[in-house]
C-alpha cells in the first residue's frame, strides 16, 4: 500500500534537498532541473496509484499522522474523489511543465532558485488538495502563496523586457505597467488580505466545533451552522472564510493581481496562474460547498438554508461579474499573455458561478452533485488546454523576442505543429464542439440556469460569445496575419523538450472532448466519492439550449474572421480616428479602471494613512521629548523664582504658609 | 516536578562568569569567549527540549535551590520554568547565543571604526561581559518566580544594556543611551508602585507559589486596590513593552544600539514585558483583565495598525525594524488581552517567533553596516539580491515570521492569537465583521510593510558596487532561521506543554465565563 502523505512529501523533500544543495554551493544547472523533475515524477506516479485505489475500492484513502493534537492539527492526507482528480491534474501537469522547463530556464541566472520554488509550489499545491484539515490545508494555500510571489518576481532587477503593460501608459494618473519585483508584491498583498479571511473563518468554526478536521467539520455542519445561523452570521462568516478563495482565484475584487503576475516566467504562468495554483480557490469552494449544502439541508432550520442560499448566490454572482468584466478586457489588450490571463479570470469565473450555483440549488432541491461536476469538469479541461495556450504563448513570445502581439504575426508559416496545437486548444476555449471546453462550458451554464440564476446565467452566455470572439482574434493575429510592426526575427519550430509537452496537452483537449462521455462519467463519480457528497449525477447537456450558445459563439467568431480576414479592418486605425471608439476601447484596454480605482482609493488612501500615522508620531515625540522637557524647565524656573534669596520675601512667604496651615488645621478639626 | 540539579541558576549564572573571564582577559582571546557564550547560553534551548520531551513542562519545573524569605514577608526566592514560559526562555536563548558569535565579526568594525573616529572604546572584553550579563538578566526576567527577584532582573536588564548604547552605539549615542535609561525607569518605577503596594498587602511578593508552581490570584485579597495595583503594573509594562503612545524611546534606542544589541533589545527585551502581563496581570488579576479586555485588545489593534504604518515612513533601516518592533509588541498585546488560554499561549509563540524574525532582521541590517560602510538607508538600497543572495533569503524568511506564514514559526503564534480573538468576538454578526475589518487591516499593515521594505532593499537594479557576502556574518543568521524552520515542524514541543498547562488552566478556571 502507498502512503498517499508521499504524494505532497516528496515535492516538498526535493525542494528541501534543492536548498541545501544550493546552500553547499552546487550550482550545476542539471541538478536543479533534473532534481526537480524527478520529485514530481514520483509524485505523479504516487497520485497515480492512489487515485486508482480510491476508484477501484469506492472509498477515501485516508492517512493521519499525529502533529500537534492538542489543538487538533494532524498530518493527515484523505484523497477522496475530488482530492484524486485533483492531484492527478496537478501532478501530472507540472511534471510536463517542469519538463518544458528544463529547457525555457536553461542558461538563466536564477535558475536554481526556479527549480527550487517550483518544486515547492507542486508539493504546497498537493498539500493543499489532499490536506484533511483547515490548519493543513492552509499551509499548503500560502506555501503556493509564497512559491507565486517569488516567481512572479522571478527577474527581480526588473529590466523593462519583462514587465507587462505599456511602458508609460497611465489610466487616471496610474501607472499601468508593472515591474516584476511590483507584480509579485501585488500578488502577495492581495491574496493575504483573503488569506486574513480564511484564517478567521478557520478560527469561528474552530471555536464552534474544537476541531480543524474537514471530515469532522462536515459532519457537524448542521450544528455550528445553526448557531451561526442563530446570531445571524452564517452568511458573513461564510463569505469570510470565503475571501481567500476569491483572492485565490482573481475573481472581483481581487482579480487585479493575477493580471500583472504575468511578469513571472512562461511557465510559471501556465502552471500557477493558469492550471493550478489560481484553481485552489475553486477547489476550495467544491470542497466546502457539499458541506455547507448537506449540513444546511441536515440543521433543517429555515434560516440556516436562507442564509446559505444567501451566500452562494453572492459568490455565483460573483464569479459571473468576474467572468464577463475580465473577457471583455481580453478582446482589446495587445500582450499575448495578458490576453491569457484575463481569459484565465474569466473562466475562473465559470467555476465560481458553477460551484455557487450546485449550493444555491439548496432554497430548492435537487442535489448538489451535478453543479459540482460542472465546476470539476471546467476546472478539469481548463487546466488542460489553458496550460497548453500559455506553453504556447512561452514559445511565441520567445520567437518574436517580444510579449505584444503586435510584433507577431504569421506564425503558421514557420511552425506548423504549434500553430496546430495552438487552434486545438484555442478551439476548446473558444467553446466549440467537440472540444473538452465545450462540453464542460455547458454544464457550468446548465448549473446557473438550474438554480434560478437567469442574470448570472445571462452574463455567462454573453462571456461564451466574447471568449470566442477575444480566442480568434489572438489566433489570427498571432498565427495567420502579417504583423503590425515587422521586425527582424528568424522563426521556427520549438525545440522538442518545449513542443511535446504543449502538443500533448493540446491533443488532450480534444481527446477529452471527443470522449466526453466517459470523461464526465468518471469526473461525475469522482464528485460522487467527495466527502459530504451523497451520490453521483451524471449532469448531461440541454442539447437546445447547448446549440444557442454555441451558435452565437460560432457567430462571434464569424464576425471575427469577417472584420479580420475579409474586410481587413485596421482597429488601430479606428480607435485613432474615432472618439466614441477610443473611450470604449481605453476602458478595456485600463481594465474598467478598476486598478487605477483601488491605487487612488486604497493605495492611496494607506499613503493618507501613513503620513498621518507620522505626523502623529512626530506629536507623540514632541510631546515626550520636547513639550514635556519644556514643560518640566518651566515648572523648574518658576519654582526657583520663590527662592531669590531676600529676607523679605522669605518673611511673606512664611506668613502666608503658616496661614494657610492654621486654616487647613481650623478645618480639620472644625 | 523539581529539577534533579540547579540548572536554572546554572544557566543564568554560567554567562555571566563568562562574561566577567572575557572582562578580566581585557579583550584578548575573544573568539574563545565569544564561543563559550554561546556554549552557556544555550543551555536554555537544551533543558527547555528535554523537559518538553519529558513532559514536565505542563506541570512546571522547579529549580531545587530556592531560598523561603516568607519570613521577611517576601515570599520564594526561586526560578523555575513552565510551559508559559518556555518559548520566551527558548526565544531569549536562541537568540542571545547565536547573537553572541555574530557579535565578533560585527564588533571588531565598530570598534575599529570608533578608534579610528578617536573615540573612546573599551575592549570587547568590557563588550562580553555586559552582553553576557544582559542575556543572562533576561533569562533571570524570565524565569523568576517572584516580583522582587524580578524587579532585580529587570533593573540588572537595564544597566547593561545602557552602557552597551552608550560605549558602543551610533548617532547622539549616550544622549540616546540617557532616554533610553530614564524612560524605561520611569516604567519601572510604576511597576516598583504596584509591585510594592501588591506585596505589602498580600505579604509575599510571589506571583508563582512555591513549590506547586500555581498562579498566586490577587485580586480578591487586594479587593477594591486591584484595579489600582494592576493598573499601575500594566502600566510600567506597557512603557517597557512600548505600546502605541508609549513608545517614545524605543525607535531611538533600537535603531542606535549597536546591531547585535539592537537584536537583542528589539525583540527579546520588550516582549518580557508582554510575558510579564501575562504571567502576573493577566493571571494575577483575571477579573480585572476581563474588564478592560476590549480597551486592551483594542490598544493592541491599534498598536500594530499604528506601528506598521509609521514603520513605512522610515529612511532608515534599523529605524525601520524597531517601529516594527512597536507593532509587532501589538499582537502579543492582543493575545494576552483576549484573556482566552489559546490566546494567551499564542502570544507566548508570538514572542518566540517574533524574537526569530527580528532578531534575523536586525542581523540583516548589521551585515549592511559592515560590509557597506555603515550602509543603513533603505533609499540607497535595491536589488541587493544579487549581490547578497543568502542575505535575501534569510531576511525574506524573517519577514515570514513577522508575517505569520508557514513554513515559518509565526505561523502557529498568529494562529493561536487569532484563535483566542475569535473565541470571544467572533460569534456575532457585528463581532465577526469587526473583528475580520481589524485582522484585514492589521495583518494586512504587517504584510505590506514586510515585503514593500523587501522590495526596496533587495529587489530591483542593484545599486551598490560589488561587495562579498561576509560568511562570518551570514552564518549565525542562517542558524536563526534553522531554528525557525525547526520549530515550525517541533510547534508540539512548545504547543502542547501550553494546551496541558496547569498554569493556564488555574487562569482560565478563575475567569468569568
Amino acid at each position: 500500500m502507498v502512503d498517499p502523505t508521499l504524494i505532497w512529501g516528496i515535492p516538498y523533500l526535493g525542494a528541501g534537498a534543492l536548498a541545501l544543495l544550493w546552500l553547499a554551493g552546487v550550482r550545476r544547472e542539471a541538478v536543479y532541473a533534473w532534481g526537480s523533475v524527478a520529485s514530481i515524477l514520483a509524485s505523479a506516479v504516487l497520485s497515480t496509484l492512489v487515485a486508482s485505489r480510491v476508484f477501484s475500492g469506492g472509498e477515501p484513502v485516508y492517512v493521519v499522522y499525529e502533529w500537534i493534537p492538542s489543538i487538533g492539527v494532524n498530518v493527515g492526507t484523505y484523497v477522496d474523489g475530488l482530492g484524486a482528480v485533483m492531484a492527478l491534474v496537478v501532478s501530472w501537469l507540472s511534471l510536463l511543465i517542469a519538463l518544458y522547463s528544463v529547457e525555457y530556464m536553461r542558461g538563466d541566472w536564477g535558475q536554481p532558485r526556479y527549480f527550487f520554488f517550483f518544486t515547492f509550489f507542486v508539493g504546497s499545491m498537493l498539500l493543499l488538495v489532499l490536506a484533511d484539515n483547515l490548519v493543513l490545508l492552509f499551509i499548503g494555500w500560502e506555501g503556493t502563496g509564497l512559491a507565486s510571489y517569488a516567481l512572479i518576481g522571478h527577474w527581480y532587477t526588473d529590466e523593462e523586457k519583462y514587465w507587462v503593460g505599456v511602458p508609460g501608459r497611465r489610466a487616471l494618473g496610474v501607472p499601468m505597467y508593472f515591474e516584476p519585483s511590483h507584480s509579485g508584491l501585488r500578488a502577495i498583498l492581495f491574496t493575504r488580505v483573503g488569506d486574513v479571511g480564511m484564517l478567521l473563518g478557520m478560527a469561528v468554526i474552530y471555536t464552534l466545533t474544537g476541531t480543524f478536521s474537514i471530515p469532522v467539520i462536515a459532519e457537524r455542519a448542521p450544528e455550528w451552522m445553526t448557531a451561526l445561523a442563530a446570531a445571524d452570521a452564517l452568511a458573513a462568516v461564510l463569505l469570510i472564510f470565503t475571501l481567500g478563495a476569491l483572492a485565490k482565484s482573481a475573481q472581483f475584487p481581487f482579480h487585479e493581481w493575477l493580471v500583472t503576475a504575468m511578469t513571472g516566467p512562461t511557465p510559471v504562468s501556465a502552471l500557477i496562474h493558469a492550471a493550478t495554483m489560481v484553481k485552489a480557490g475553486v477547489y476550495f469552494m467544491l470542497r466546502f460547498t457539499p458541506i455547507f449544502y448537506e449540513g444546511a439541508l441536515a440543521s433543517g432550520v429555515e434560516t440556516v438554508v436562507s442564509q446559505a442560499h444567501l451566500y452562494f448566490v453572492t459568490v455565483a454572482g460573483l464569479g459571473a461579474l468576474t467572468a464577463f468584466m475580465t473577457a471583455t478586457m481580453a478582446l482589446v489588450n495587445n500582450e499575448f499573455k495578458l490576453i491569457l490571463a484575463f481569459s484565465t479570470a474569466s473562466q475562473l469565473g465559470y467555476m465560481f458561478m458553477a460551484a455557487g450555483a450546485a449550493g444555491a440549488l439548496v432554497s430548492f432541491g435537487g442535489g448538489v452533485a451535478a453543479g459540482l461536476t460542472a465546476g470539476l469538469s471546467h476546472l478539469v479541461s481548463h487546466a488542460v488546454f489553458k496550460a497548453a495556450l500559455f506553453l504556447v504563448a512561452g514559445w511565441a513570445i520567445h520567437a518574436a523576442h517580444s510579449r505584444f502581439i503586435d510584433d507577431m504575426g504569421s506564425f503558421a508559416r514557420h511552425m506548423k505543429v504549434t500553430a496546430v496545437a495552438m487552434w486545438l486548444s484555442g478551439l476548446s476555449l473558444a467553446g466549440v464542439p467537440p472540444f473538452s471546453g465545450f462540453f464542460s462550458k455547458e454544464l457550468t451554464l446548465k448549473a446557473a440556469e438550474e438554480a434560478h440564476l437567469s442574470w448570472a446565467y445571462a452574463l455567462g452566455v454573453v462571456t461564451a460569445g466574447v471568449t470566442a470572439a477575444y480566442t480568434l482574434r489572438v489566433i489570427l493575429r498571432v498565427f495567420h496575419l502579417p504583423p503590425y510592426n515587422r521586425r527582424e526575427a528568424h522563426l521556427h519550430e520549438a525545440p522538442p523538450l518545449m513542443l511535446v509537452p504543449y502538443t500533448i496537452l493540446a491533443v488532450a483537449a480534444l481527446a477529452l472532448g471527443v470522449g466526453w462521455g466517459s470523461v464526465e462519467g468518471f469526473l461525475a463519480r469522482a464528485v460522487g466519492l467527495t466527502l459530504a457528497v451523497g451520490e453521483a449525477e451524471v449532469p448531461g447537456l440541454k442539447l437546445a439550449a447547448a446549440a444557442t450558445v454555441v451558435g452565437l459563439s460560432l457567430a462571434s467568431m464569424a464576425v471575427v474572421a469577417l472584420l479580420y480576414l475579409v474586410a481587413r479592418v485596421d482597429f488601430r486605425r479606428i480607435v485613432e480616428s474615432s472618439r466614441p471608439a477610443r473611450v470604449l476601447h481605453d476602458f478595456l484596454f485600463d481594465r474598467w479602471y478598476i486598478n487605477s480605482i483601488i491605487y487612488i482609493v486604497v493605495v492611496g488612501g494607506f499613503a493618507g494613512w501613513v503620513a498621518a500615522a507620522a505626523a502623529v508620531d512626530a506629536a507623540v515625540d514632541w510631546f515626550y521629548h520636547a513639550g514635556l522637557v519644556s514643560a518640566f524647565a518651566a515648572a523648574s524656573m518658576a519654582f526657583r523664582r520663590l527662592h531669590r534669596g531676600r529676607p523679605d520675601y522669605y518673611l511673606a512667604l512664611y506668613v502666608y504658609m503658616i496661614g494657610l496651615v492654621l486654616l487647613f488645621a481650623y478645618l480639620a478639626w472644625g | 516536578m523539581e529539577a534533579g540539579f540547579p540548572i536554572l541558576w546554572l544557566s543564568v549564572i554560567a554567562p555571566m562568569l563568562v562574561g566577567l573571564a572575557a572582562w578580566a582577559d581585557r579583550g584578548r582571546r575573544i573568539r574563545v569567549y565569544a564561543v563559550a557564550s554561546m556554549a552557556s547560553l544555550s543551555l536554555p534551548m537544551l533543558y527547555v527540549a528535554y523537559y518538553a520531551v519529558r513532559g514536565a513542562l505542563a506541570e512546571g519545573v522547579l529549580d531545587p535551590l530556592y531560598y523561603d524569605a516568607t519570613g521577611y514577608g517576601i515570599g520564594y526566592i526561586a526560578l523555575a520554568l513552565d510551559a508559559l514560559s518556555a518559548p520566551v526562555v527558548f526565544g531569549v536563548s536562541l537568540v542571545t547565543a547565536f547573537v553572541a558569535l555574530y557579535s565578533v565579526p560585527y564588533m571588531e568594525v565598530r570598534v575599529r571604526e570608533l578608534a579610528e573616529a578617536g573615540e573612546p572604546h573599551p575592549s570587547l572584553g568590557v563588550y562580553f561581559m555586559l552582553y553576557n550579563m544582559f542575556a543572562a538578566a533576561m533569562l533571570g526576567l524570565a524565569l523568576s518566580t517572584n516580583l522582587v527577584l524580578f524587579y532585580l532582573f529587570l533593573e540588572l536588564t537595564l544597566v547593561p544594556s545602557f552602557l552597551l548604547i552608550a560605549y558602543y552605539g551610533y548617532g547622539d549615542r549616550r544622549r540616546i543611551a540617557l532616554l533610553y535609561f530614564v524612560w524605561t525607569h520611569v516604567g519601572a518605577a510604576v511597576l516598583l508602585a504596584g509591585i510594592v503596594y501588591y506585596g505589602l498587602t498580600l505579604g509575599t511578593f510571589d506571583y508563582l507559589t512555591v513549590p506547586g508552581l500555581e498562579p498566586v490570584i490577587a485580586e480578591g485579597a487586594l479587593a477594591s486596590a486591584a484595579r489600582v495595583v494592576a493598573g499601575l503594573m500594566l502600566v510600567g509594562l506597557l512603557v517597557k513593552m512600548a505600546v502605541a503612545g508609549l513608545h517614545m524611546w524605543l525607535p531611538y534606542a533600537h535603531a542606535e544600539a549597536p546591531t547585535p544589541i539592537s537584536a537583542l533589545l528589539s525583540p527579546n527585551l520588550i516582549g518580557l514585558a508582554g510575558y510579564a502581563i501575562a504571567r502576573f496581570v493577566a493571571a494575577g488579576f483575571p477579573g480585572v483583565m476581563e474588564g478592560w479586555r476590549d480597551f486592551l485588545v483594542g490598544l493592541g489593534i491599534v498598536t500594530i495598525i499604528y506601528g506598521g504604518l509609521v514603520a513605512l515612513r522610515q529612511a532608515d533601516f534599523k529605524r525601520f525594524l524597531a517601529y516594527s518592533s512597536v507593532s509587532q509588541m501589538g499582537y502579543i498585546l492582543a493575545g494576552v488581552a483576549s484573556m482566552t488560554k489559546l490566546g494567551l499561549a499564542g502570544a507566548m509563540l508570538f514572542y518566540l517567533s517574533h524574537a526569530i524574525g527580528k532578531a534575523i532582521l536586525f542581523m540583516v541590517a548589521g551585515v549592511f553596516i559592515a560590509s557597506l560602510h555603515g550602509l543603513r538607508d533603505l533609499g540607497r538600497m535595491g536589488g541587493l539580491a544579487r549581490l547578497y543572495p543568502r542575505t535575501a533569503a534569510l531576511s525574506l524568511f524573517g519577514f515570514m515570521h513577522l508575517v505569520g506564514m508557514p513554513p515559518s514559526f509565526g505561523f502557529w503564534a498568529e494562529l493561536l492569537v487569532i484563535l483566542g480573538l475569535a473565541r470571544v468576538y467572533a460569534l456575532t454578526l457585528d463581532g465577526a465583521v469587526l473583528l475580520a475589518t481589524a485582522l484585514i487591516l492589521a495583518l494586512g499593515v504587517s504584510a505590506a510593510y514586510s515585503f514593500v521594505v523587501m522590495r526596496k532593499i533587495f529587489f530591483g537594479r542593484p545599486r551598490v558596487e560589488g561587495a562579498a557576502e561576509p560568511g562570518q556574518l551570514v552564518a549565525p543568521i542562517l542558524a536563526i532561521a534553522v531554528a525557525g524552520f525547526t520549530l515550525f515542524l517541533a510547534a508540539p514541543m512548545l504547543v502542547e506543554p501550553l494546551s496541558y498547562s496547569s498554569f493556564l488552566a488555574a487562569v482560565e478556571a478563575s475567569l468569568g465565563g
